[in-house]
């Protein structure tokens, strides 16, 4: 009640000035100018004002505005805003603008002002006006409006009125979902006015930051974070984001930079410059100051021409070879700054990076196996100082087997380099070991080169990786003899015939002058220690060899005259056994796991190798001679032979399998599942087994087939099911003989399943039984 | 000013149209034709930052006698130190208050008055004044009973020429406090600007008073005239009365400041003037 007599009286004042107005100091009609345009102030009262249009914003939802006559401030009508539930197919948000097609002249008014509620307490992301779906050079926002249940008023001062005089942008407005959750919101009365009450504007450009940026001619920056804080009537101060075309921009020097009236900064020459700007008379807090340096510095020689026989590189970017494909120069990642160019110099190619703080190199779609590489080389050029501390740094990242980003086989390196590698104004060529890069475990699947640093301008040319030729040359012809035991007897560290112990430190920093490199060897990735003193192997995870009988390891070294190898325990406890040297070819040893002795074999951490010379090794493994023979299939399963259009296959080299099915989901087994080839065919084992299941990648209907099929092979089982199982879940089983002389194989007819399975909708596929089983081609058939 | 008062309006109806006439006829009947003479004043002329005329002027230091806010709960620590109050160097006293930790209180500010040094019965009393603003700001130019340590408060009377409220930068309030209408039962009206706000320039607010009214002014407009038969009591009004000037920060009339109140807050004074009436 209080304020409603407070609103009246106010209103009686204003009654007043009203008739002092009439009465006594009549305006003289002549001294009026004709409006260019109207300065009708209605935007929403009970209707559109005249001239009003809407439009919905892009993948808004279009039906969120609508007229209300039954909710309404005042009047007959308000403008009822429904705020779609996130997933709404019709649109994320609600969102939109009032706009006129002629403008309308508001530099008579200080203010857009409208009530508002809500049918819930909420923020609404944006509420302005400005907005014309053109250019917006007046754009005006209230950010983060907090509305509740009740009417309230809500003022958006108009930063500087004298610049409306011919505003198409009434009103506009944007909210998404609160908590995933829609809601209904209500503005009316919407207009503009002269309020007369609001006071002491606060303005902000950089958002009130003196910033410091160094330039070049040509550069062009924009002025943003403008902004002005009004005390409204009610005492509390509200700020508002405003466009930069409000505000008069203000260079110290321009003939250094020049500003326009919407805040873009051009750089023209060299010298220092400070844009501040204005708003009406109010002076804006925060200025950039610019110090440009003139024309761009950079080389006018070409960098170094390679001379690496092009059979020896893969170059990225290099006018002396044939690139591979690179996606990106500028992954344009986020806080990166970098700008590139491309340009010639002394007709020559290079690349130029601008503010550089980090850039992302992408070479994903086709990823460089530099396993064969040496070393990687770049060209750099920078005018800026290079002084400790400042560094350039190189970071190359390998995605893995997998080749994407993620995942547990990501591996990647960063290297810095300072004075006195780095000298400014001149070609540095970098020649970098790929050793060195000593966390990138593997480089099969490179994808990303980072550069990075303390240098903001960088030219870079020749960017390839090479092979040296030096470290190669006197490397066995052919590869190490490819191991026969089976894997379930088997813990490799280096191989490529077995799963090797994940997480392994080829080259941990212990000091040694060894330099290890992995390189293949007639295809075959072998380990070499270049220059051998000493050299550790760190293992992914503490490992168990007590049950294990040997080491197994494969070397081949020409030159060298004293090799020991040696298991490292905690403590450490280390055993060294002597390995003949040098050798007439491949040797493969097999040292009985006693040599190591007094080593925990329960509890190895390390391998170590010392000596001297170029050793090649391959084929480290520890492994366990089997109680008997036979316990391995040296054949593969029968190849199946039935027609690919008739069959529907779960494990089977020779068909498209059942995509996504897992072979080892976690029910809760004993069972340890491995693939192991065998003469070269993938084939599924269960070692150990109780019971194992297969989950489909998919549900499949096998009605219209008639058999599964499976070739099955175990030398030491006593019992085996095979189980087919459709949602309930519904299974039954079927029993297999066991154990088998060579492999099996087996049509079951469907129907041995169909009493219980609905074959349908099979979904898994389950083992039960004992021993060690190989599985393969296992597959439905009509 | 000494207690809570809720805002008594009234209509001002009668203030405005006073108003148009005098506007349109140069020396309407708002202003009461009296002649007066200056007997005191304080232009606040010097150099910028030094103290206000120590022969014109006493400070109330600290949170008051009750040790409770000056009656008020007001949160502020009264300081006489030139960051709190000193002359602006432009011909102005400026009173500040500040946000800062001060004698267990979490803001400064200043208050001033003319007790044992200047007290008179009647006349014209005006300042010239530009306001502070933000919520919880609460200066105001006023006056005190000279007898208030024979008689107490409310029997000593108060004027209160000027009050405002920095959430309500275009109101200002005129009241009185006296025996049987203090606190929230004063007499009081407030005037208000529909386009306007106190804080962005300077306006005189002034009492004319003499035997039997309290006449009350903003700039040239009359907007509140007391009589005895307008109090709810003992009309306390005929004995001499001192000034005083301050910047409350939050208590009970204004409430708390906000985080969005914006500190330091100043309320410019660029004159007091004291008349009496002659014939």
């Amino acid at each position: 009640m209080k304020n409603m007599k407070h609103t009246s009286s106010v209103l009686a004042l204003f009654t007043a000035w009203a008739i002092l107005t009439m009465v006594s100091c009549e305006r003289d009609m002549e001294d009026l100018e004709p409006a260019a345009f109207p300065t009708t102030p209605e935007v929403f009262i009970d209707a559109f004002s005249a001239g009003l249009n809407y439009g919905a914003f892009g993948g808004s939802k279009v039906t969120a505005f609508d007229v209300d006559a039954e909710v309404k401030y005042k009047g007959s009508a308000s403008m009822r805003f429904s705020v779609p539930d996130a997933g709404d197919p019709r649109g994320a948000y609600a969102g939109g603008s009032y706009f006129t097609s002629v403008g309308r002249d508001l530099s008579g008014y200080d203010a857009l002002t409208f009530w508002a509620k809500a049918s819930k307490s909420a923020t609404i992301d944006v509420i302005g006006f400005g907005n014309d779906f053109g250019a917006s050079s007046f754009l005006t926002t209230l950010k983060a409006v907090k509305v509740n249940t009740n009417w309230q008023q809500y003022i958006i001062p108009i930063p500087d009125p004298s610049k409306l005089t011919a505003e198409r942008g009434m009103l506009f407005y944007s909210e998404g979902p609160e908590s995933e959750l829609g809601y209904t919101f209500w503005i009316d009365e919407v207009k503009f006015e002269k309020l007369g009450t609001l006071a002491h504007p606060r303005a902000v450009i950089l958002d009130g930051q003196a910033q410091v940026t160094s330039a070049e001619v040509g550069q062009q920056l924009n002025i943003g974070g403008t902004k002005v804080t009004f005390n409204l009537p009610t005492g509390i101060d509200q700020t508002i984001e405003t466009a930069p075309s409000f505000f008069t921009f203000i260079s110290s020097n321009p003939s250094v930079a020049s500003v326009s009236s919407s805040g873009v900064v051009t750089v023209l020459e060299a010298g220092a410059a400070v844009i501040t700007a204005k708003l009406g008379d109010v002076e804006a807090v925060g200025s950039l100051t610019l110090n440009s340096a003139g024309q761009a510095t950079g080389p006018t020689t070409a960098a170094p021409t390679p001379t690496v026989s092009a059979d020896s590189v893969i170059s990225l970017f290099s006018n002396a070879y044939t690139n591979v494909p690179v996606d990106t120069w500028n992954t344009r990642w986020e806080f990166s700054t970098a700008e590139d160019f491309d340009l010639q110099i002394a007709g020559n190619d290079v690349k130029r990076y601008r503010a550089l703080n980090f850039v992302g190199i992408e070479f994903t779609s086709q990823t460089i196996n530099a396993s064969a590489m040496t070393h990687f080389h770049i060209d750099i050029w920078t005018p800026d100082p290079t002084e400790l501390p400042a560094a350039f740094k190189v970071l190359l990242v390998d995605f893995g087997a997998n080749g994407v980003f993620g995942g547990t086989d990501n591996s990647s390196h960063e290297l810095s380099f300072t004075r006195p590698t780095l000298v400014s104004n001149q070609w540095v060529s970098l020649d970098i070991p790929l050793s060195n890069f000593t966390g990138l475990v593997n480089r099969g699947h490179l994808a990303q080169l980072v550069l990075s640093g303390s240098l903001p301008n960088v030219y870079i040319d020749n960017v390839y990786f090479y092979n040296a030729g030096v470290v190669v040359p006197s490397g066995p012809a052919t590869a190490a003899p490819t191991p026969s035991r089976s894997a379930a007897d088997v813990i490799s560290i280096f191989s490529d015939a077995y799963t090797n112990v994940a997480g392994t430190d080829f080259f941990p920093n212990w000091g040694q002058a060894t330099t290890v490199t992995q390189v293949p060897v007639a295809g075959n990735n072998t380990l070499l220690y270049s220059g051998l003193n000493y050299q550790g192997t760190q293992l992914g995870s503490n490992l168990d060899v007590s049950a294990m009988t040997h080491l197994h390891l494969d070397y081949w070294t020409k030159n060298s005259s004293a090799l020991n190898a040696y298991l490292i325990s905690p403590g450490p406890v280390e055993k060294a056994s002597v390995l003949t040297v040098p050798t007439s070819g491949w040797s493969s040893v097999d040292i009985p796991l006693s040599t190591f002795s007094p080593v925990d074999l329960a509890n190895l951490i390390q391998l170590k190798f010392d000596g001297n010379g170029d050793i090649y090794l391959d084929n480290i493994y520890f492994y366990k001679t089997s109680g008997g023979g036979g316990t391995t299939p040296t054949t593969a399963a029968p190849t199946p032979t039935f027609n690919a259009a008739n069959v529907i296959s779960v494990f089977s080299n020779a068909y498209t399998n059942v995509a996504g099915t897992d072979f080892n989901p976690n029910w809760g087994q004993a069972t340890v599942v491995t693939q192991v080839p065998v003469a070269g065919n993938n084939t599924l084992l269960y070692t150990g087994l109780n019971y194992q299941g297969i989950q489909l990648g998919s549900s499949q209907n096998v009605s219209s087939m008639t058999s599964v099929h499976l070739d099955f092979w175990t030398a030491n089982s006593t019992a085996l099911k095979v189980f087919l199982i459709s949602p309930g879940p519904a299974e039954t089983p079927y029993t297999l003989t066991v154990p088998t002389s060579g492999w099996t194989s087996i049509d079951i007819p469907l129907s041995a399943f169909s009493s219980v399975v609905d074959l349908t909708n099979v979904i898994q596929f389950k083992f039960e039984g004992n021993g060690t089983i190989y599985l393969d081609n296992i597959l439905f058939h009509n | 000013m000494k207690s809570n008062h809720p805002i008594l309006i009234n209509s001002l109806l009668l203030a405005a149209l006073s108003f148009v006439s005098w506007s349109c006829q140069d020396n309407g009947n708002s202003i009461i034709n009296r002649n007066y003479e200056l007997v005191w004043e304080d232009n606040f002329d010097g150099p910028a930052g030094e103290s206000p005329d120590p022969a014109k002027w006493t400070y109330d230091v600290g949170i008051g006698p009750g040790n409770d806010g000056w009656g008020n709960n007001e949160l502020e620590y009264y300081t006489s130190r030139p960051q709190n109050i000193s002359l602006d160097g432009a011909g102005n006293l400026a009173i500040t208050a500040r946000r800062e930790s001060f004698g267990g209180r979490s803001f400064t500010s200043a208050r001033i008055n003319t007790k044992d040094i200047f007290e008179q019965a009647y006349g014209r009393f005006e300042a010239r004044i530009k306001m502070p603003w933000g919520p919880g700001i609460w200066p105001a130019f006023w006056m005190l009973g000279a007898n208030i340590d024979e008689v107490a408060w409310p029997q000593c009377g108060e004027i209160d020429i000027m009050e405002y409220r920095g959430q309500e930068p275009n109101l200002i309030h005129g009241s009185l406090h006296g025996p049987g209408y203090s606190g929230g039962a004063a007499v009081t009206k407030s005037f208000g600007f529909t386009n306007n706000r106190f804080d962005v320039d300077f306006h005189i607010f002034a009492v004319e008073w003499g035997d039997g009214y309290i006449d009350y002014y903003v700039d040239d407009t009359l907007y509140q005239r007391l009589r005895p038969e307008d109090v709810n009591g003992e009309w306390v009004y005929d004995n001499p009365f001192y000034i005083i000037l301050n910047v409350a920060v939050g208590g009970n009339y204004v409430g708390f400041p906000t985080s969005q109140t914006p500190f330091p807050q100043t309320m410019q004074v660029d004159y007091v003037k004291v008349y009496k009436e002659v014939n």
